[in-house]
């Protein structure tokens, strides 16, 4: 399992190298300039040139490209044209929001969608299957923005009970922190629970029609052992990778979830630096991303190995 | 009846103790205290003033900075942290400034001749007013402790405006702090003199700013950006707020206190929500299509003529504004309403024609075979987005064929610069303070005017320093402005800000937003 670990981790580099470098050229070649942004509508052309030559963007790309690289190495993920700090320090302030967010959204994904997956696949055809989902259709069809406008304008704005917007620290003030939270992490997990019950629901169904099922049940065991004790934990395994797949794109993907309640996290983060072509913050903001994305993924092929014992990495 | 040598006194007395009492009343009304949350749309590239022309660190920053004057509720220089307006000599070519004593920087340190001196110096060679100043200055020296002294070059007229326009303004940094940033890198220390000081800046979470108690007001009343200022609540709170709809809903909730750019769209709701009181921010930007008069298409006189002859823009506007009349003006001076100085009021301009045979004249005399015009516009400002669309459609309807390419804000302005990548974009106008500013007249801005006729009044206008002669002239200027057509004028757009009914003092008239004088009545 050591070998296998490392052998994972290693492969990370070389991944890792090829993102950043396609990344690097990809913003580079979309048109736009940092400093035009920076510099305000009225700027003229020669200040603009002055502050390109400050920040050494008129230097040929792949000469930035090899800087680029040699700060990596150091560890250095370079300074952010427009917030004037550190890739680094900027990303691990919106670090806090972002995993919280991920942990409560990925909580309420859960929560819905595996339970509602094996009572569906369970219950199949019944009113249970056909309304939950409907309702898990509804998850995926309903754009975000949306339904996250429509939470706010009914339990804050008409209702009151919950803030329209922010964020508070949960080190800081863990019950300011519940109620900002509560309603981006219910608008983020509802719609990817659908994902999660869809393929909870399928494995369900699977795993039922096999002979061990058939057996347990000739045996004269109650419904409750056949489906939890027998069926369940079989299932489990792509619920799991789904859960994955779920908590990766809720790294990087909780975009809209972030802007709409002024979340300051790393979703928000990335699009502004892209509007205003902050290279070395959307270089930053997608290396951490790829990087939780194959940890993830590694994370996810271990607790393999605990679920179904068959599995073994050599 | 004239009164009474023992009645005068006793009267004066009475009067006197009136007026006290109201004052203390006044006073008393005022409340102190409390945390002033603001909602903004966004994050600031820099405090640095002498950096940026960006409107939002022009908001911010104008909180923490001042300089030698600022502008008065008629858009005239008044002194603020000058003593007085300075002495000027008899030949015009030497501006003596006597400096207030005893104001202090944010840390500590008094303000001297020496601060005024490195900051003007490094705002004369960063900022687009202070460049176009410096062009002009000789030198600028410390005489005393408390006086500079600015040597002209040639005579001019607009010294003491570019000292006192609020954006990329001429800010006072101490002195270490001016010199230790070169004018092209952007400052990361932010002190100086104004009523607010920085305590906190937590990007995408907020900019705190609390009270300077050493803050100094002057003693002539509030007037525009200048005069008194008084800090009545604690703590300021700018909180960005990157959607639009979300800051209506906090204001709506009262999480905020104050919501700024706000969609016209919610106009409306926010009339009928009780506790909020929208504000109707005039003026805020006259809609432009800018030509690109270098080279392509638009070089053509005619042309860009028919462009301006083939617009309905009453409809336009009354669709960008959301469909409120009260959201935006029809009106063709270049300068606003609010900057009476310099606005005009001639008749007969080829403004909002209308007139299809006309352009279809002008149409044909540009030799215009329907090439297709590359008329560049982004969503990121719906409103730039709205009128481009809708001119496209009118121009369409008179003949022209317009490319209409919708980008976004950072490649539009990347691509603005470049002459051989559009014909037309689109932006907007915000308050010029001297018409030596208005930067679309002249060849040093996206879209090249570079009219003889145009640079020789503007040169003029530089160097008169008699206002009538000087009005004269900027009415010739808008004469041949609409003439050469350097840029199409559309109407006058308004912008939306809203605030809670217990937030008291707010000045509603000025074009961007200032919080000092402000209190909270909870």
């Amino acid at each position: 399992m050591t070998t296998y670990l490392l052998r994972r981790l290693l492969a990370l580099l070389p991944v890792m190298l090829v993102v950043v470098t396609i990344v690097f050229f990809l913003i580079h070649l979309i048109p736009g300039d940092p400093v035009a942004v920076i510099l305000g509508p009225e700027a003229n052309a020669q200040q603009i040139e002055d502050a390109r030559r400050e920040l050494g963007l008129d230097r040929p790309l792949h000469e930035q490209l090899v800087r680029f690289y040699a700060r990596l190495l150091r560890g250095d993920l370079g300074r952010s044209y427009f917030l004037d700090r550190p890739v680094t320090q900027a990303l691990w302030e919106r670090t806090e929001p972002t995993l919280v967010l991920m942990a409560g959204g990925l909580f309420v994904a859960v929560l819905i969608g595996v339970p509602s997956g094996i009572v569906a696949g369970a219950y199949q055809g019944s009113w249970w299957d056909r309304g939950l989902m409907t309702l898990a259709l509804l998850g995926v069809c309903v754009p975000g923005f949306w339904l996250s406008l429509n939470f706010i304008y009914l339990f804050s704005v008409r209702l009151g009970w919950l803030p329209v917007a922010g964020y508070a620290s949960v080190f800081q003030d863990p019950v300011a922190a519940f109620r900002h939270m509560l309603l981006p992490a219910v608008s983020l997990g509802f719609s990817q629970s659908a994902l999660i019950a869809r393929i909870a629901r399928s494995c369900m169904i699977e795993v039922l029609r096999q002979d061990y099922i058939r057996t347990a049940r000739a045996k004269g065991l109650a419904e409750r052992s056949v489906i939890y004790l027998h069926a369940f934990r079989n299932a489990l395994v792509p619920v799991v990778t789904v859960i994955g797949i779920t908590m990766a794109i809720l790294i990087g993907g909780a975009v809209v979830t972030e802007i709409v309640f002024n979340i300051p996290g790393l979703g928000r983060l990335i699009i502004s630096a892209i509007l205003r072509r902050d290279y070395p913050v959307v270089q930053g903001v997608v290396l951490v991303t790829a990087a939780a994305y194959m940890l993830i993924n590694l994370v996810v092929d271990v607790v393999y190995a605990f679920i179904d014992p068959r599995i073994r990495y050599v | 009846m004239p009164l009474s040598p023992i009645v005068r006194p006793v009267l004066f007395a009475l009067v006197s103790i009136a007026l006290v009492a109201g004052s203390a009343l006044e006073a008393v009304a005022q409340k102190r205290g409390g945390v002033l949350k603001v909602g903004n749309l966004g994050e600031p590239p820099t405090l640095d003033v002498h950096w940026t022309t960006a409107t939002i660190t022009e908001v911010l920053a104008n909180h923490l900075y001042e300089g030698l004057y600022s502008l008065d509720a008629k858009s005239q220089p008044i002194p603020m942290l000058a003593e007085s307006m300075p002495a000027v000599s008899k030949d015009g070519l030497t501006y003596t400034f006597k400096l207030r004593q005893g104001i202090k920087f944010h840390n500590g340190k008094e303000m001297t001749s020496a601060d005024v001196v490195a900051s003007l110096n490094r705002w004369g060679a960063q900022s687009t007013y202070g460049k176009t100043l410096y062009a002009r200055v000789a030198e600028v020296r410390a005489v005393d402790k408390y006086t500079v002294e600015m040597k002209v070059k040639e005579k001019t007229a607009i010294v003491v405006i570019s000292l006192a326009i609020p954006n990329n303004s001429a800010a006072i940094y101490p002195q270490e702090i001016a010199e230790k940033f070169k004018p092209a890198e952007k400052a990361t220390e932010w002190i100086g003199t104004g009523p607010f000081k920085l305590v906190e800046w937590k990007p995408d979470r907020h900019i705190k700013m609390v009270r300077f108690d050493d803050y100094q007001p002057r003693k002539e009343a509030a007037s525009g950006y200048g005069g008194r200022k008084i800090v009545h609540v604690n703590e300021l709170l700018w909180m960005p707020v990157p959607d639009a709809a979300t800051r209506v809903a906090q204001i709506e909730t009262g999480e905020l206190d104050f919501a700024d750019d706000l969609d016209l769209n919610a106009y409306e709701r926010l009339k009928k929500t009780a506790g909020v009181q929208p504000i109707v921010a005039k003026p805020y930007y006259w809609l432009v299509g800018v030509f690109n008069k270098k080279e392509g298409l638009m070089t053509s006189q005619k042309l860009r003529q028919a462009w301006q002859a083939a617009l309905d823009i009453e409809p336009i506007m009354k669709n960008v504004a959301g469909g409120h009349a009260d959201l935006y003006r029809m009106d063709s001076s270049l300068a606003f309403v609010e900057n009476a100085p310099w606005h005009t009021k001639l008749q007969g301009l080829p403004w909002n024609e209308r007139n299809k045979e006309k352009t279809k004249r002008l149409l044909r005399e540009a030799g215009y075979k329907g090439e297709p015009i590359r008329f560049m516009t982004t969503q990121e400002y719906k409103w730039m987005y709205d009128f481009a669309l809708l001119s496209k459609q009118q121009l369409e309807d008179a003949g022209f064929t317009i490319d209409l390419q919708v980008v976004d804000w950072a490649t539009l302005v990347k691509r603005r610069n470049n002459s051989k990548e559009y014909d037309v974009f689109t932006t907007g106008m915000g308050n010029f303070y001297d018409p030596t500013h208005h930067i679309y007249l002249g060849p040093n801005w996206p879209g090249w005017t570079n009219d003889e006729d145009l640079n020789r009044l503007l040169s003029e206008l530089a160097g008169e320093t008699d206002y009538k002669k000087r009005f004269a002239l900027w009415e010739q200027v808008t004469r041949i402005f609409y003439d050469r057509v350097p840029v199409a004028r559309y109407g006058d757009l308004f912008g939306l800000r809203a605030r809670r009914s217990h937030v008291k003092g707010f000045d509603t008239t000025l074009m961007r937003p200032r919080f000092h004088n402000v209190w909270l009545e909870k």
